[in-house]
């Protein structure tokens, strides 16, 4: 790029980069004042402040909006434009409320920033009459307020909303002097299309849009969010032992400083009072208060006789990785068994044993920040906006630079707005729908053959199962009509890069793992795999379930995904423990409620996790539990589940202690205590080691986290190089097998993990639901997420702001179903399964089609488990909660 | 020496409005047959050295505009011919004048110059307001698509365009080029900020040329009789006839189409019947609400594009308004300042609330305690910072007429 | 006419936001945008509802309340000011007991302002639902709305 050679106020500047002339002053620390200017939000150019003088032009110039050009000489101050900007000011200050002092932006303000720059007239600045009547502050909104009266109307917040975080809630209303900032109609920002999210809160210039209550905190502390998978990093504000605010850390890759509503505003359970503060033990029925010495010595007791197969564990896809390793280590090292498993068994379980059949990792290949470089997103199986908001932005920016959405789900997401082409294929259709595409891309000769040739094998009994797919089979079995099929895939194919997401969608199915195996096909044959913004990403759902698979706990391996059967490296874990260990697989979380029925396994000990709300025909695990010799619950709350326990130990959150979450994109981040856990609550690692101790085994006397981090490093291959100090300012995305490795940003970048070096495409059959309607369950139910609750609400719920905005479940129920059950908007109604039966309100739109209903699994007054089948996936042992059979009943 | 000399309306009560025939008859569709067997080039040039000025109001050369449309990527798979037929401006009416008496000729204008600039689809944004003009043309394209003029291979050319009627709804600021693009684009009316003009980036992104419903109602005569025909009519600098509409204190206000170089004198006296009631002239205003006061001493001018400048006049839209000698300057004013303050979009800060605070001042609801200079002084000083830091031209109207007073009119505040 | 119907005639492009919001209006029988209305733009067009409002407060033709049967358009801008509009308006205040922006109790007529009509050389004027009536002195008024109540 040829270099320009400018001059503001007779300083020198040389760039080769194209930009305007408030961003050259900017990155040269030259202060040019601003009001509407935002670096994240094209310019407006309305605030006419930011104006200059070019030599051999007439007049003043914005600069917000004027390119530089070689040899422009620039002055940004002159009388002339001090006068006119000062008169700007004044008649903004004109009409906006003086009282700095009490406002919650004091000290915090553009306005402020500029008036001192620029100065005001006081006489005139006194005698300018305030002309816009007072208007009502907007406090509808449970974590901010809209106050007009401060508002200048530089439009930040509008551009914000449409360009940051693609809701379009806000728009100007009226003309002239009588513009103000609205939604709609009069009507509150909570009843609009707002998704809270406070990106417009936080870059008000002014005291306008501020968060309620806020207090400037004493100290802030950088950790990662502890909501979902995609790892946010924030900076959590701490006064008093008390976190007042969170805000997003600019700087990160992950999230460029953006959050959601959850991530924003979705702390206050930290310090909630129904944290349990102290250990507890049950008697004659009801929970009564103990020591850690008592509980730890009874929990030791009846542990040292209940060991191999007579024990299992659940740990948590919420704690650390140091929590995870300690807790798998303690099952099999201590306790002699590989009954350790997680709630992956019930969301990503398909995506470990399908990718790790057809890319030999199970993985998301690249990440987070490639999207918005993608030329083509197919989000299939994901409602991506509201169970990963964050991503979905990276995919609304993705649409702005130019980039094919493709949408494929059952329900009319919010997603389907950005959509080019979106298929409404039925629950359970989805091999049909990705082989009928792949057969599309191999008859018009799209695929890359250099590719397969290359890079892949099985393609010829691959093609041979094709023949069950042509485009009319497609296209009844799945309801997408033929052309859209056509489409898509053409997109897909040519369009490249291409990058592929997928959630529950495609693996909460008795056939997940073909799905995932659908999935890696159709990126395999059109070679969108092993290249940047490309690849299959399966969004992980937790905050640290990827951790807590990476640390090994699950069944069949040990830290590293390396294999519990496996005599190597059952050798070397033997020797790195110093104990026995078994050699066979363990038992699976979905089997473990059918072994405790049967009496074979007679303690569990779970951490953070709570099945009787999320566990698919949640009645069986209920009834499981009362049959338990002994039960130890150990969580932040007393959850659902833990009321069935004998002993519940209170755990820190994520803001009460150090370690590293890995987020879906094989980050591993550090997180930080912020704040002192409340009561005797202690750390996961600690209270697992107490136990341990206590049972006399040795290798648990960690003194920190970084004793334990260091012996991950030494067992884990690809932890192996993520040391602790050198995630200190960035994550590091694994494999990362020494000191000196950068982290891997996209894998199978030369080959595959598998043996031999290349990517499996499969031949697949299609398998229909187990359970799909009839005549006496005649209407298909899949199961929701939404924006503002998160898994069993035991955070979210005690999040008052976030039940305020979504206060209890809704069946969604198609017109026609409504009208042919005669059921209307807000009737309660009883949903009725072959195993359960809840009663819920019904919320009739065009979300689900005709014949399908759907509910989350956010609220326990309404535990739409006890109505889902637990019919599992043979491979990875998932049930399938994306389909069962209901019919519905007058309330 | 001056006379009245229809050119652009040269139809108007002579044929039915309503019936192509009639218009065909009396010569209509010749021009488009003639431009459409040229190449496009040949018509800008011809545009070109016509000199036609644009009749809307700020009087860019037209044939220049289409050079700069034609020209602007040429590898743009689509070009736009916009009609602003959004006549706001007050005192302003010959737009629909000509859209309800012959608007077949506005048509065959916009057939010509869709076909130089290579526009495949043209648009009247025409006001909401005017419902008889909507009329008009909605049944004028019906008419001409018929016929064959609006479609695929015009006259055996290989052209195609269409015309498509889109509406405004009430705003004033709309009939400014760039925020008419915006309002076409189905948005509030906020102002683009120029550069990119409309030539190069205008609706939705691609090259667009806007012209008024009158420059266009005039080039099929120029195209019909040649450049030449037209720069001998008129002045040197101003070519070509002008439709001035005159209101206000005159016995016979309407619409005059005169040749350019007409005096205020010939225009006010001549043609509009003189004073109302017998009355002295007190003062005119020319170019509308955004135009400039003048008095006596202005009415043997010439009126031109630039003659009038050096008066401190701008011929604007030709809108005349007469003011009697018992008229109070200071009530117009104010009423001027009024429709300003009405029309702000609201975007910018010095216009949203430079405007409202320019009402205040004018009806005496001082916000100056003391007044340093007159209040007329204040009103330009304002408006004068208006002028430099609005976004768009709206706020650097008020300046327009305040100066002019200031000139002329000093005494009255 | 249902609103579908209506919608149908345009294709789904933000561009025909202005035509699409003219003939909703003009299909309601109170002259007015009422939410349902703005709600089945917004999704016909792929936009949210705020940026629907936003156009249709905008514009003076549209209104977001229900308005009478008539709407009385009165031009108060230079031209028709100076001609003396303003007894024209005091005129209509009194005869249809409203003020400005409102609506009398049957429903019948809306007293509004408007921009410059361009019929500037009958000043002073108002349009009453499209009809224009010029050289207006205060007499001629309670017959012109004594010829609507009559319909």
């Amino acid at each position: 790029m040829k270099e320009i050679c400018c001059y503001i106020d007779n300083k020198k500047i040389v760039t080769s980069e194209k930009m305007t002339i408030l961003e050259l002053a900017r990155a040269n620390d030259i202060y040019i004042p601003t009001l509407c200017y935002n670096p994240d939000i094209s310019p407006s150019g309305n605030c006419r402040l930011c104006l200059v003088e070019i030599e051999g032009r007439q007049g003043q110039h914005i600069s917000c909006m004027t390119e530089i050009e070689d040899g422009m000489k620039i002055r940004t101050d002159s009388q002339e434009i001090t006068e006119i900007r000062r008169i700007t000011l004044e008649l903004i200050h004109a009409n906006h409320t003086q009282d700095c002092t009490t406002c919650s932006s004091n000290n915090n303000c553009q306005l402020q920033e500029v008036t001192a720059y620029i100065g005001v007239n006081e006489e005139r600045l006194n005698s300018l009459r305030r002309t816009r009547p007072l208007l009502k502050i907007d406090d509808s909104n449970p974590f901010f307020n809209l106050d007009h009266n401060k508002c200048i109307t530089c439009g930040i917040c509008i551009k914000t909303c449409d360009e940051v975080a693609g809701v379009n809630a806000l728009d100007y209303g009226f003309r002239g002097f009588a513009t103000v900032v609205s939604t709609c109609c009069d009507r509150p920002i909570k009843e609009s299309a707002c998704e809270s999210c406070g990106e417009c809160v936080v870059r008000c210039p002014v005291g306008a849009l501020y968060i309620k209550e806020s207090r400037l905190p004493a100290r802030e502390i950088k950790t990662v969010c502890a909501y979902c998978g995609v790892g946010c990093n924030i900076y959590l504000g701490v006064r008093d032992n008390k976190i007042v605010s969170a805000r997003g850390d600019r700087d990160s890759i992950v999230n460029k400083g953006r959050l959601c509503v959850k991530g924003r505003f979705g702390y206050s359970f930290v310090d909630h009072p129904e944290r349990l503060t102290s250990p507890l033990i049950k008697s004659n029925g009801s929970f009564r208060e103990a020591t850690w010495d008592e509980v730890l010595d009874i929990i030791a007791e009846k542990f040292s006789k209940n060991r191999k197969e007579k024990f299992a564990a659940l740990t948590s896809a919420k704690v650390t990785n140091e929590d995870n390793y300690v807790i798998q280590k303690f099952t099999r090292a201590v306790m002699g068994t590989n009954n350790i498993d997680h709630c992956a068994r019930l969301c990503h379980a398909p995506t470990v044993s399908g990718l790790v059949q057809s890319f030999g990792s199970g993985a998301m290949t690249n990440s987070i920040d490639e999207f918005t470089s993608a030329r083509t997103i197919f989000s299939i199986g994901s409602n991506t906006t509201a169970a990963h908001p964050i991503i979905g932005l990276h995919i609304k920016e993705a649409k702005r630079k130019g980039a094919k959405i493709i949408v494929a789900n059952p329900k009319e997401i919010d997603l389907c707005r950005f959509a080019d082409v979106y298929m409404q294929h039925y629950p359970g259709t989805d091999v049909v729908l990705l082989m009928g595409m792949m057969k599309v891309i191999v008859d018009e000769h799209l695929q890359d053959k250099t590719f397969i040739t290359e890079r892949c094998e099985g393609y010829d009994e691959f093609i041979e199962s094709m023949s069950n797919y042509d485009l009319d089979t497609t296209s009844r079995i799945t309801g997408v009509p033929a052309e859209i099929i056509k489409e898509a895939a053409r997109v897909y194919a040519t369009n490249t890069p291409s990058s592929l997401v997928y959630a529950m969608g495609i693996t909460q199915h008795s056939h997940g793992t073909d799905n995932v195996l659908a999935v890696s096909n159709i990126a395999l044959l059109t070679g969108n795999v092993g290249k940047a913004s490309s690849g299959v990403n399966p969004l992980r759902g937790q905050n640290n379930v990827q951790g807590a698979c990476d640390m090994g706990g699950l069944p069949n391996v040990y830290p590293g995904y390396q294999a519990v059967t496996n005599p190597e490296i059952i050798k070397k874990f033997e020797k790195a423990w110093s104990a026995e260990l078994d050699r066979e697989n363990g038992l699976t979380h979905t089997e473990y409620f059918t072994e405790i029925e049967r009496g074979n396994i007679k303690v569990l000990y779970q951490v953070g996790e709570n099945p009787v709300l999320s566990e698919a025909d949640a009645n069986h695990v209920k009834k499981a539990l009362k049959k338990l010799d002994f039960f130890v619950v150990q969580d932040i709350f007393l959850t659902e589940t833990a009321r069935y326990a004998d002993i519940v130990l209170p755990a820190c959150s994520f803001a009460e202690k150090d370690g590293t979450f890995t987020n879906t994109e094989r980050r591993v981040q550090r997180i930080r205590k912020a704040v002192n856990p409340p009561g005797d609550a202690k750390d996961d690692w600690w209270i697992t080691c107490e136990i341990a101790k206590r049972m006399g085994a040795r290798g648990f006397d960690y003194k920190n986290v970084t004793d334990i981090v260091e012996e991950i490093n030494s067992l884990t291959p690809s932890y192996a190089g993520i040391t602790y100090d050198r995630i200190e300012e960035e994550g590091l995305q694994w494999p990362c097998p020494d000191k000196n490795h950068p982290g891997t940003k996209y894998l199978h970048a030369e080959k595959f993990a598998r043996s031999s070096g290349k990517g499996k495409l499969f031949p697949l059959l299609y398998k229909a639901s187990v359970e799909l309607p009839d005549k006496d369950y005649p209407l298909l139910l899949t199961t929701d997420r939404s924006l503002y609750h998160y898994h069993t609400s035991t955070m979210t719920g005690r999040v008052s702001g976030l039940k305020e905005i979504e206060e209890s479940e809704y069946l969604r129920i198609n017109p026609e179903d409504a009208k042919k059950m005669g059921l209307k908007e807000g009737e309660m109604v009883m949903v009725k399964s072959r195993r359960g039966q809840v009663k819920v309100k019904v919320n009739v739109n065009r979300i689900c089609p005709a014949g399908v209903a759907s509910l989350t699994f956010h609220f326990p007054e309404t535990p739409t488990n006890e109505l889902t089948i637990c019919a599992v996936d043979p491979v990875s042992k998932i049930p399938e909660t994306k389909v069962c059979a209901i019919k519905l009943e007058k309330a | 020496m001056a006379r009245g000399k229809r050119i652009t309306l040269k139809n108007y009560g002579v044929i039915d409005p309503t019936s192509i025939d009639d218009y065909i008859a009396a010569g209509g569709y010749k021009a488009a047959r003639k431009a459409l067997s040229c190449k496009p080039v040949e018509i800008i040039d011809e545009m070109v050295k016509s000199s036609l000025r644009g009749r809307g109001g700020a009087g860019f050369s037209t044939g220049l505009k289409k050079k700069f449309t034609s020209e602007a990527c040429l590898r743009c798979e689509q070009k736009y011919l916009v009609c602003n037929a959004d006549e706001g401006e007050p005192g302003t009416f010959k737009d629909r004048i000509i859209m309800e008496n012959d608007p077949h000729r506005l048509i065959e204008g916009m057939i010509i110059a869709a076909y130089a600039i290579g526009a495949s689809k043209g648009f009247i944004y025409i006001r909401g307001e005017y419902y008889n003009s909507i009329r008009m043309l909605q049944e004028a394209i019906a008419n001409a698509s018929k016929k064959g003029f609006l479609c695929e291979d015009i006259f055996g050319s290989s052209f195609t365009t269409e015309i498509e009627i889109k509406l405004g709804a009430g705003s004033y600021l709309c009939g400014e080029e760039l925020t008419l693009l915006e309002s076409l684009e189905g948005k509030r009316g906020y102002p683009r900020i120029k550069p990119p003009f409309p030539a190069e980036k205008g609706l939705n992104g691609f090259p667009t040329l806007v012209n008024n419903v009158e420059t266009l109602a005039t080039i099929p005569a120029i195209i019909e009789y040649g450049a030449q025909w037209y720069n001998e009519i008129g002045t040197e600098n101003s070519p070509g006839t002008k439709i001035f509409t005159v209101s206000g204190d005159v016995e016979k206000p309407g619409f005059f189409e005169l040749e350019l170089g007409v005096t205020l004198r010939e225009l006010i006296y001549d043609f509009a019947g003189g004073i109302k009631d017998g009355k002295k002239l007190q003062a005119v205003l020319i170019g509308g609400a955004a135009g400039t006061f003048v008095d006596e001493t202005v009415l043997d001018t010439p009126i031109g594009f630039d003659t009038l400048k050096e008066k401190g006049a701008v011929l604007g839209s030709g809108a005349v308004i007469v003011l009697g000698e018992d008229k109070s300057i200071p009530e117009v004013t104010g009423s001027i300042l009024e429709f300003f303050k009405h029309e702000s979009c609201g975007k910018c800060v010095p216009c949203r609330v430079g405007m409202t605070q320019l009402v205040n001042m004018i009806h005496k609801n001082n916000t100056l305690q003391k007044r340093k200079g007159s209040l007329l002084d204040e009103l330009v000083a304002e408006a004068d910072y208006m002028a430099k830091t609005s976004l768009c031209p709206l706020g650097q109207s008020p300046i327009i007429p305040l100066r002019s007073l200031q000139r002329y009119f000093a005494d009255r505040f | 006419m249902g609103t579908s119907e209506i919608l149908n005639k345009f294709s789904p492009e933000y561009d025909n936001m202005l035509g699409i919001l003219h003939a909703l209006q003009d299909n309601n029988p109170y002259n007015f945008l009422d939410d349902s209305d703005l709600e089945a733009v917004a999704e016909y067009l792929n936009t949210t509802l705020s940026h629907v409002y936003g156009v249709a407060t905008y514009y003076t033709m549209f209104s977001v309340k229900p308005r009478g049967k008539y709407i009385i358009r009165a031009c108060n801008s230079p031209v028709c000011n100076m001609e003396g509009s303003i007894s024209i308006i005091d005129e209509l205040k009194k005869v249809l007991s409203v003020d400005l922006g409102e609506t009398t109790k049957d429903r019948l007529f809306t007293l509004e302002l408007t921009e410059c009509l361009g019929q500037c050389d009958i000043a002073p004027v108002m349009m009453i639902n499209g009809k224009i009536y010029g050289n207006l002195d205060k007499e001629k008024i309670g017959s012109i709305i004594q010829q609507y109540k009559s319909k």
